[in-house]
């Protein structure tokens, strides 16, 4: 927005409300919006140096529609921004978000705070959330370079923009993940830690998710994972994602598909 | 049929210039400074009520000299700007360098293509923080911008009134010994300005999150004796 400069006829006042609603910031009734499922699971999980995030990789219409989809993106150097629900409305809503992040730097030469960008996002998911039934939900994550901490912020149906200090979850498997990390999440959690948590998470959503894809041993497909840090936004080599769900595997195989009596 | 005479660029800019210039010499001046905890500003201006300085966001504050009505709303347009640049992103990117660069885009513009230049000058000074550095950016009637390191002075008489504090400026005081200093330059050597027609506002971190304070004429008259 530039210098909002108004004739004294046209001026809308000390209203800030009429200011903003002036400016197209409210959002708009109308149109028709209903439950759609969020056919998907992405984690995020604090840890003592950053975030990590792990989302599955399968697209669900009535049938498989796809087994590699990126849920993950970064949304620049210090963001990852996840979507569940509607693809194509997420899909546009990850090159706005990467755009805009990008677009405000160029114009102002000074990055956007991390709470500035998850700020940002929110009324675009509740325009569209509550004017079109191809509902979005998004999980934003990230390095806070001013305060020098991982960041996590989650988004409602109604695009209701929530910090969360320990871990998060979207999509329909958020349940059985969400189970996983209330049991094994902590404070200061190591990088390694935080990845093995997240993983487990993801797999026992896979496990009890129809619409969840976990690991595919058979394609060689795996779900994806990703840490942003003071380094930035890093995705980890599928070789050493398989590695880890391979293992995850491999415990469950002995205990007969249960975690059998601790989280592993 | 209309005859437009040919008027040379060099000649139109000067014309302007004279104008603006001839207007804000016509009000009084107006000094900013950074003392050891903050920002002051301080305003020669016989009105309680018709303010020259004004707090536009938690770490920003405005102030304009020359016509009242041009920069007052100058002013507001900026407080508008910064609220809903805050209310869109965070708090943390409402940003003085950007609202100063908005301020100089317009002034210019109106410079060039108004139908007359607006005849006022502009200071928006930041309290800095761990995220950004404490500034005073002035920006002149035909859109130039300029950063001031320790202290700016905005109005007719800036010249004069810059060379009489640049005198006493050493290093960072305290609010009372810059107060002093400042009034004593926009007053001059023949004259004593009193509490009562000096406005004084600081930017000063208070465990607020708002950090603008308007002071009282005691708080003025105690600090200038």
């Amino acid at each position: 927005m530039g210098l909002p400069l108004f004739s004294a006829d046209g001026d809308p006042g000390p209203s800030f409300w009429h200011l903003a609603d002036g400016a197209g910031m409210t959002a708009g009734f109308g149109g028709s919006a209903r439950d759609s499922p969020h056919a998907t699971t992405v984690i995020a999980v604090r840890f003592n140096a950053g975030v990590v995030m792990v989302g599955d990789r399968q697209a669900t219409g009535n049938y498989i529609a796809s087994r590699d989809v990126r849920k993950i993106e970064a949304a620049d150097r210090f963001t990852a921004l996840a979507i569940s629900g509607s693809a194509a409305r997420g899909i546009e809503l990850l090159k706005i978000a990467q755009l805009s992040f990008e677009h405000y730097e160029k114009m102002t030469d000074s990055a956007l705070s991390l709470e500035g960008k998850a700020n940002y996002l929110s009324p675009i998911v509740q325009r569209n959330n509550l004017t079109t039934p191809l509902t979005v939900v998004l999980l934003l994550a990230g390095w806070d370079e001013s305060h020098l901490e991982g960041r996590i912020f989650e988004y409602d149906g109604a695009g209701g923009c929530y910090e969360r200090l320990d871990f998060a979850t979207i999509g329909s498997g958020s349940p059985f993940a969400e189970g996983t990390l209330r049991l094994g999440f902590r404070e200061n959690l190591e990088r390694e830690e935080a990845l093995d948590l997240g993983a487990l998470a993801l797999y026992e959503a896979g496990d009890n998710d129809p619409s969840t894809g976990g690991p595919d041993f058979v394609r060689n497909t795996f779900p994806m994972m990703v840490t942003v840090s003071a380094e930035g936004f890093q995705e980890l080599p599928n070789a050493d994602v398989g590695e880890r769900f391979r293992l995850i595997n491999e415990r469950r195989t002995e205990s007969r598909g249960v975690a059998g009596g601790s989280l592993r | 049929m209309t005859n437009y005479f040919y008027v040379s660029p060099e000649q139109l800019i000067k014309d302007r210039a004279e104008f603006a210039q001839k207007g804000i010499a016509r009000g009084r001046s107006l000094v900013a400074a950074i003392y050891d905890k903050g920002v002051v500003m301080v305003a020669e201006n016989p009105s309680a009520s018709l303010n020259k300085i004004s707090e536009v966001y938690d770490r920003i504050a405005f102030a304009g000299v020359g016509r009242y009505n041009e920069f007052d709303r100058l002013r507001e347009a900026g407080i508008r700007w910064a609220d809903t640049t805050g209310f869109t992103y965070s708090r943390d990117d409402v940003d003085a360098r950007a609202l100063a660069n908005y301020y100089a885009q317009h002034l210019g513009d109106m410079f060039t293509e108004g139908q007359k230049p607006l005849e006022v000058e502009i200071l928006v000074a930041q309290l800095g923080n761990a995220l950004r550095p404490t500034k005073l950016y002035r920006v002149a009637y035909e859109g130039t911008i300029s950063d001031e390191p320790y202290f700016a002075v905005v109005g007719g008489d800036a010249e004069t009134i810059r060379d009489r504090f640049a005198l006493s400026e050493e290093s960072l005081e305290t609010l009372a010994a810059t107060l002093k200093n400042a009034a004593a330059a926009l007053a001059g050597p023949d004259r004593v300005l009193p509490a009562e027609e000096l406005e004084v506002c600081i930017l000063e971190d208070r465990g607020n999150r708002r950090t603008f304070l308007r002071l009282t004429d005691e708080q003025i008259k105690e600090m200038l004796s």
